[in-house]
Order: C-alpha cells, then structure tokens, then sequence
C-alpha cells in the first residue's frame, strides 16, 4: 500500500522555523505578479523550503536546492499539462518524436530570422506585442506550413491558457484544444500519404491524430522565446547605455540573451511533485507534495551569482553553455529558465540528434535580437512610455507585455 | 493575418487592455449577493456554471457559502482547485464514503494543525490513531461523563448566575440607562467563550492557577493554526504551553490527580494524570506528546462547542416559535443541538490525503493529493436534507439521537456530519453535545426563574448588506451575541 503509513512521523514547526517577514497571500499578490524578487528572496534567505499552508506547496527557492529538483526524477514527477487541464489520455504529446524535434529545429534555424525580419518590418508600433509575442505563432505556423489566420491566432493564444486555473480562460483553452484538434484532423488526413516535412505530414505519418496535434501543442514551450525577447528589449530601450554596448559588439547579443534568462526568467518557477515520502532540505515531504522551484529566486541566489540582483553582460561566474542540472559545463552555474523543460541530463548531445529547445531559443532569440539591431537602428522607446515586466496572473509568464517604440 | 492584426487577437484573447479587477490578480472582489443566490463567474459552453478558486478567499463566500456549494455538487461534485493545490469533495455520500475509508483516504500529517498542536491523533491513521485515541477517549463519553453532568451543570449555572450578582466578566453586560430592567448580555463573553474551555480543563486536570494563562495560550494556537499570518504567535504559544506542561507531567509522574463526582468519590485520573503515567509502544508519552494532546483536546474542545451554544441561539432567536417549543419542552434541545450542526456548524470539513489514485465522478486524484471534505457542504445537500437551507428543529430527516460512529441512515433519518463519521469520528462529540444542551437547558431555567424575557439585540449585532435584517452566520460560528434581557413581567 504506497504511501499508507501507520506509524508516525512527522515535523513540529519550531519558534523560529517560521517566518515573520513575509505571509502566504504576498506570495499570490498584486505585487509578486509585477515584482516577486524581493519576496522570494525573503524565502532564499530565512526559509529555503517554506511552506505555503494556502497554496498546499513547498516553495524551494536556493540554487542548488532547486537544481538537485530537477535532476531527480526517482523523486519528483513533472506532470503534463494534460494532466493539469484534465486531458490527460485524451491525445498523446509527439514533442519528444525525434522527427518532431528536427522539424521545429528546421522552422527556427531555416526560417525563423526570415519570419523575425518580417514581423518586425509589420510592426506599427509596439514591439511585444506585434513582435515577440507573434513570433512564437508565426514560427509554429511555419513548422506546420499552413497560413497563419486570425482564427488560428485565437485558437493558439487560447490554449496557451488551458492550465489557467481562472475559470474563464480555461474553458477557452479546453475549447481551444478542441478547435485545434477538429482545425487539424483534416489537414492530417490530407497530408498521410504525402513525403512533406513540415509538422502535420509528420504527425500524420506516426499515426498522430486531431486531439494528438492539439496535445504536442500544447506541451510546446512557447512563452521562453516571447519572454526572453520582451524582457530583454525592455531593458535594453530602458537602458541607452546597455544598447550602446550591444549595438556596438553584436558578440554580446549571446551574453545578454543568457544574462536575461538568469536575471529575469519569464517562467519565473516550476512545478513538480514527489513520487513518495523524500526527506529533503530539512523537511519531510511527503508523498503527492507540490514543490515549487522558483528559478526567480534560484537565478539570485547570492552564494551562486556575485551581485546577482545586477544585470551584467560580462559576468565571469555565468555559464556560456545550456543548464545540464547540476552538472556544470566549465565548472558555472547557467541561469535556470524552465520553459524549455527539464535540463537535459546527458553529457553531451549526440550529432544525429537536434539540439536541445534550450539551444534553440537561445539562438533564434540572438538571431532575432541582431536582425532588430540591423533593421532598426534608431529604436527608441516611444515617448512617455515605461515598459515594465510583470505576469498577468499568477503562474503565467513574467515578462513585458507593451513596449511601444518608434523607429527613430 | 489580413482580417485582424495579430496584437489585436494578442489583446482580445488575454485582455491586456481590460482594467477590470476579475483579469487581474489572484485576489477578486466578488459582489456581496443577497443570501442563498450566487453570483455570476462564467458558464462552461454547455451551459455549466464555473467556479473560480479565487472565490474561497473572498469575503462573500465566507458570509454567503450556500449557493455555491450548491452549484459545486450539481456541477463539480470533484473540484479540483489548482490554485489551493487541492480537490474539494463537496456531496453528502462522497464526504461519507471518504471519511469511511481511512486507508484509501489518509490522514497522515500534512494537516495545517501540526506546527501549533503537534503531531495528534487527527494525523494518525489505524492502529496508532486507535491507540492513542483511546488513550483518553473514554473520560468523553459514557459512565465517566454522566457521572460528571452534576458539576458541569453546577459550572453554569454559577457563571449564568453571575450575570445577576455583579460579578460577570467585564464588558459582557451592558445595563440600559433609562430602563435598568433591560440589559445586553454578550453571550460569549458573558459564557460561552469560556464554559467550554473550563469543562475540558477540569477533566484534563489543568491547575486552576494557571487558568488565565491558559486563555492567552489557547487563543493565540486558535488563532496561529497553519495557514494563518499569526502561526508564528501560535507556535510561540505552543512552546509556552509545553514549558509549563514539562513541569507539571513530572509533578503528575510521582503524584497523580484524580477527577471526583458530585458524592466526592473518585472517578478515575483526569486525562493529563492518565497520559503521564501510559505506556504506549513500551515507552511513557513526552511532554511534549502529551502537551499536543492538552491542545488537541482543549482545541477541539474550546472553539468548536462555543460556536455550537452561539449557532444555536442565534438560530432559535430567529425562530421565535421553534425556540418557545424548545423552552416548553426541554427534551428539544438536543434536537435543536443536532440541527444547528446541521445547519451551522463551527468546522467547515476535514483534510484527507489519497493514498492511491482514485477516480470520483470522472476526475482522477492523484495519490498523495490534499482532498478537502466538505462538512458544511455535505450537511446542505439537498440529496440528503430536504429544504437544507432551512432551520428546523422539527424536520424528519435528522438523526437526533445517539451519535453513531459509523453514522446512522434509519426511518429516513440521517446523520449531520458535523463530527464526521467513521474511525475519526469527533472524540469529543457526545461531551460537546452535553455541554450545549446542559449549558443551554441551565440558562433557560434561570431566565425562566427570573422572569426575563429574552431576544437578539440587533443593534448591536452585525446586519447584513441590506443594512437592517442580521447578517447570516455563513462560515463557522459567529463571532460574538447580544442578547436582550426584559423583565417579561411588564
């Protein structure tokens, strides 16, 4: 019988275990939506695996606590957002078919700094939202060769919302999902018998159905790509200094790409849940428990990063290469941005396989960052605007959702 | 993209221009909606209505719970919350099957309890659970209660009597100016706060001397539990309490004290004597295991029956013909007793864990998920409870007899679960109902031997939005009662 258990064992929490700096609800507040570094630092510092009684989890908040997490999968499950929208079984996720992975590789390394000129030469005004936000769609329409429609455009940004635990936006994403499955089942017929390699041709050819299509959607990471660009740009319009120095050393694109994944991840924490009763970080967690790993707080940690709250193109104690867990490509930490998943727990990737999502981000939003620097060079903010970060709703992406500029 | 720039679908589907208050945050103002009708959070496209998580934070649900758990066991009889990481089990035979089955739904400890009480019982499950519960469990119930009865009615019927003689608390009574025959009595201050309270320290044999002191300490647990932002208060409270208690259980190791019956003869120990000197697995109990006992014992025992006396009062007040049948026929209390539970009772519900996954109506729970069973829910399920929303001390489908653990279904007649039912069956529940109805039957008496009249005095007590009928009880018990007190002889 997994999990019953009899006989006892547990933690009293002590004078002192508990915090008196910070409450449960700041963790869900207004301001933890727009800025949650000092508050999760709050946890870094005095609580490391903090419990949070009103939203039933254990916030693990030091960075190698919250690496170990990762690499631990004997321990801690990931669960699917299927299963957190209540689809689970209702169609598979093909994300992990390796010819999946090298079509999405193709449409970002092929097309993406085309598509990227293009939106940007679209542009009328706002930079997130006509840009980086639509990148992400554009790329997968690519992918999927089919023409990107307005209809497609709702359904798309619907069922990014489908684990929304808002009531509203869940049900358009569960109706999303739908829409998208009964939008694909055709197409996926059409396509069975032909040699095309785009994205339906593909999963028509393993079998995939409508609701499979909808599902590896879903399961796509969309929101690193879109957050690392607008969180970013909006530093970079804020901060004429810093652009100068970009502008002026196109090498430095990379380093700001990765120092913005550490400093300000758009996925600002994690989930996972332990598989059984783990003691760790001092604590007893048991069984089903949900942890949450704040890579907000991670990226900051002081025993990690030197002045970890500054953002710093040429810091010497950040790795260059992808996150591999605790396992540290020339002995550094990398900043730790969970959209694109579990860290790969490999010690290198072998030549017949597509780099990692990771890999890819990265470089299209490089790519994508340099195409701007040489098609608009006299970017600047627009007047009176104060682009500024912050998530919509608790658990959905930290990043700038309004950078209106001018071309100069 | 030609029918519609893609950043104006960005804007349409995510609202980023929308200032409204419900596409913000995680708090939400909900509308305050006149008792029994629930406000609007959205339909499912076929029609079901939604439930927004953000609701169980919100003052209106806290005032006005009903509608909603009406809409959740129509509709979501599972629903899974992602924004509390848990499932809300909210109909009668679901609350039933579950509390039922103690190995498929565990109790181990995960509880909000567990920093301030310690590890107890509640947290235990099968033999332990029935080890340690049996420690005590007896002095609650039967022989070793009745034979009690005389001195918990003699404690009333003193602290009611002081209401009189000038020696009530301080601030419980209120005597009107311009007619000194009329005058506001705070029912809890005035007896139910503390009647509870002093029941349960005499049977646990907690000194006398270190009353006042205990009042601090068992506020400041009550109100540090988990969740709250003062646990750290209770935690402090906690540890006093278990100071003081080390002390004493050496004192008690060497030099039991024993519980006496109205004729002076022994009973047996009081509970902190018999914890001192138990044996369990081979080995004494702690301090500390047996201070976390002290507070499950007084926390259970404390809060909980003074909401039950305030609940029912305030109910019967409003019920004017059903309190006089009541008052003509004492018997009645305990129907009365049962149906305020029914109907309010002072404990929303009970944390259970999964042990393996389950699958309720559809939706799969994953093993080890926190599964909220929903007492106040299960009690007003119209699958159960005719016309649940009504007060009625009279209605054929309460059980009002004898509290069964494994629940009573008999002519049509149910059991509330406001105790629960099964192995975790509310140790305290026949001791709670004795001290309501004893409490309650002494107060009667002695307004009746005064000739007082006696009523809710609205001016003092909260209305509701419309500003002039009394607010509902909503969540747990109410937080205080003024009664009016005439001389019915004019």
């Amino acid at each position: 019988m997994s999990g019953f258990r009899t006989y006892e064992v547990y933690q009293r929490t002590r004078p002192g275990e508990t915090t008196e700096w910070i409450k449960p609800r700041q963790l869900t507040s207004d301001a933890y939506l727009v800025d949650p570094y000092p508050l999760v630092a709050i946890l870094r510092e005095h609580t490391p695996c903090y419990r949070d009684w009103p939203g039933n989890a254990f916030w693990v908040t030091r960075y190698d606590d919250v690496t170990s997490v990762f690499v631990d999968d004997a321990n801690f499950e990931t669960r699917s957002r299927a299963q957190r929208c209540g689809r689970d079984g209702w169609g598979r996720d093909l994300g992990e078919e390796l010819e999946v992975l090298r079509c999405l590789e193709r449409a970002a390394d092929q097309q993406g700094e085309a598509i990227a000129r293009r939106v940007l030469s679209e542009m009328e005004g706002d930079l997130a939202t006509e840009v980086f936000a639509r990148l992400p769609f554009e790329l997968l329409c690519t992918a999927m060769a089919v023409e990107p429609t307005t209809d497609l455009a709702r359904t798309y940004l619907h069922l990014r919302r489908a684990t929304s635990w808002e009531p509203a936006a869940r049900r358009d994403g569960l109706d999303a999902l739908d829409r998208l499955a009964a939008w694909a089942a055709p197409l996926l017929e059409q396509r069975r018998s032909g040699d095309g390699d785009d994205l339906l041709s593909i999963v028509a050819r393993v079998g995939g159905s409508g609701a499979d299509l909808a599902i590896t959607v879903l399961e796509m990471d969309h929101d690193t790509l879109h957050g690392v660009l607008a969180n970013l740009w909006c530093r970079l319009l804020t901060e004429p200094e810093l652009m100068d120095e970009v502008r002026g050393d196109p090498l430095l694109v990379k380093a700001a790409v990765l120092e913005t994944l550490r400093h300000r991840p758009p996925i600002v924490s994690a989930d996972r849940f332990t598989r059984h009763e783990v003691e760790r970080f001092g604590r007893l967690l048991p069984e089903g428990a949900l942890v949450r790993l704040s890579a907000a707080a991670a990226n900051h940690d002081p025993r990690v990063f030197t002045d970890p709250d500054v953002f710093d193109l040429h810091r010497r104690d950040l790795c260059q290469r992808e996150p591999r867990g605790q396992y540290r490509a020339d002995g550094l930490p990398s900043g730790i941005s969970f959209g694109t998943g579990a860290p790969s727990r490999h010690p290198a990737v072998p030549e017949d396989r597509p780099r990692s999502r990771y890999a890819i981000v990265r470089d299209l939003a490089s790519t994508t960052t340099r195409a701007i620097l040489e098609d608009a060079p006299q970017l600047r903010p627009a007047d009176g605007a104060t682009p500024t970060l912050r998530s919509l709703r608790i658990g959905e992406p930290h990043t700038c959702w309004s950078l209106p500029v001018v071309r100069g | 993209m030609s029918a519609c720039p893609f950043h104006q679908v960005l804007d349409e589907t995510l609202r980023l221009s929308d200032p409204s208050p419900d596409a913000a945050g995680a708090r939400r103002d909900f509308p305050l909606m006149p008792v029994g009708q629930a406000c609007d959070m959205g339909r499912a496209s076929d029609g079901t209505p939604l439930i927004d998580p953000r609701l169980f934070d919100s003052a209106e649900f806290q005032r006005n719970p009903y509608p909603y758990y009406r809409i959740m066991r129509d509709h979501h009889p599972v629903f899974h919350d992602t924004l509390h990481n848990c499932y809300w089990v909210t109909r009668y035979a679901d609350v039933e099957a579950g509390y039922l089955d103690d190995e498929g739904f565990n109790t181990i400890p995960k509880g909000m309890s567990n920093g301030v009480l310690g590890n107890t019982q509640l947290e235990l499950s099968g033999i332990e659970h029935r080890r340690r519960r049996n420690l005590y469990g007896r002095h609650l119930v039967g022989q070793a209660l009745d034979r009690r009865i005389p001195i918990i009615e003699r404690l009333a019927a003193e602290m009611i009597a002081s209401w009189f003689d000038g020696t009530a608390p301080d601030g419980s009574i209120v005597v009107d100016e311009r007619d000194p025959s009329r005058r506001s009595v705070e029912l809890g201050k005035a007896f139910a706060n503390e009647f509870p309270i002093r029941v349960v320290c005499q049977v646990l044999g907690f000194p006398d001397e270190a009353r006042s002191q205990f009042f601090y300490w068992y506020s400041s647990m009550m109100n540090g539990l988990g969740g709250s932002e003062t646990a750290h208060l209770g935690i402090g409270a906690r540890q006093d309490l278990e100071d003081y208690v080390a002390d004493l259980v050496a004192q008690r190791r060497v030099q039991p004290t024993f519980l006496y019956d109205d004729a002076g003869d022994p009973i047996g120990k009081d509970i902190i004597s018999e914890l001192c000197t138990t044996v369990v697995d081979g080995d004494l109990l702690s301090a500390e295991e047996i201070t976390s006992n002290i507070a499950l014992v007084v926390g259970g025992g404390g809060e909980t029956t003074r909401g039950a006396i305030l609940n029912m009062w305030y109910l019967l007040l409003q019920h004017r013909d059903q309190f006089d049948r009541v008052r003509a026929d004492p018997t009645l209390w305990d129907a009365a007793f049962h149906e305020t539970l029914r109907c309010a009772s002072s404990i929303g519900g009970q944390p259970r864990h999964t042990t393996w996954d389950v699958t309720i109506h559809g939706v799969t729970i994953p093993a080890g998920s926190l599964v909220n069973m929903v007492d106040f829910s299960a009690n007003h399920d119209d699958r159960v409870f005719a016309d649940p929303e009504r007060f009625d001390v009279f209605r054929p489908d309460l059980h009002t007899g004898k509290i069964i653990r494994s629940g009573v279904d008999r002519d049509g007649r149910r059991s509330h679960m406001a105790f629960g039912v099964g192995p975790h069956l509310c140790p305290g529940a026949w001791i709670s109902q004795q001290e309501s109805v004893l409490g309650s039957r002494v107060l009667a008496a002695a307004l009746d031997a005064r000739r007082v009249r006696v009523g809710i005095d609205v001016d003092r007590m909260p209305a509701d939005i419309d500003g002039t009928s009394l607010a509902p009880i909503g969540l747990g018990a109410i937080r205080s009662l003024w009664l009016t007190l005439e001389d019915a002889s004019r």
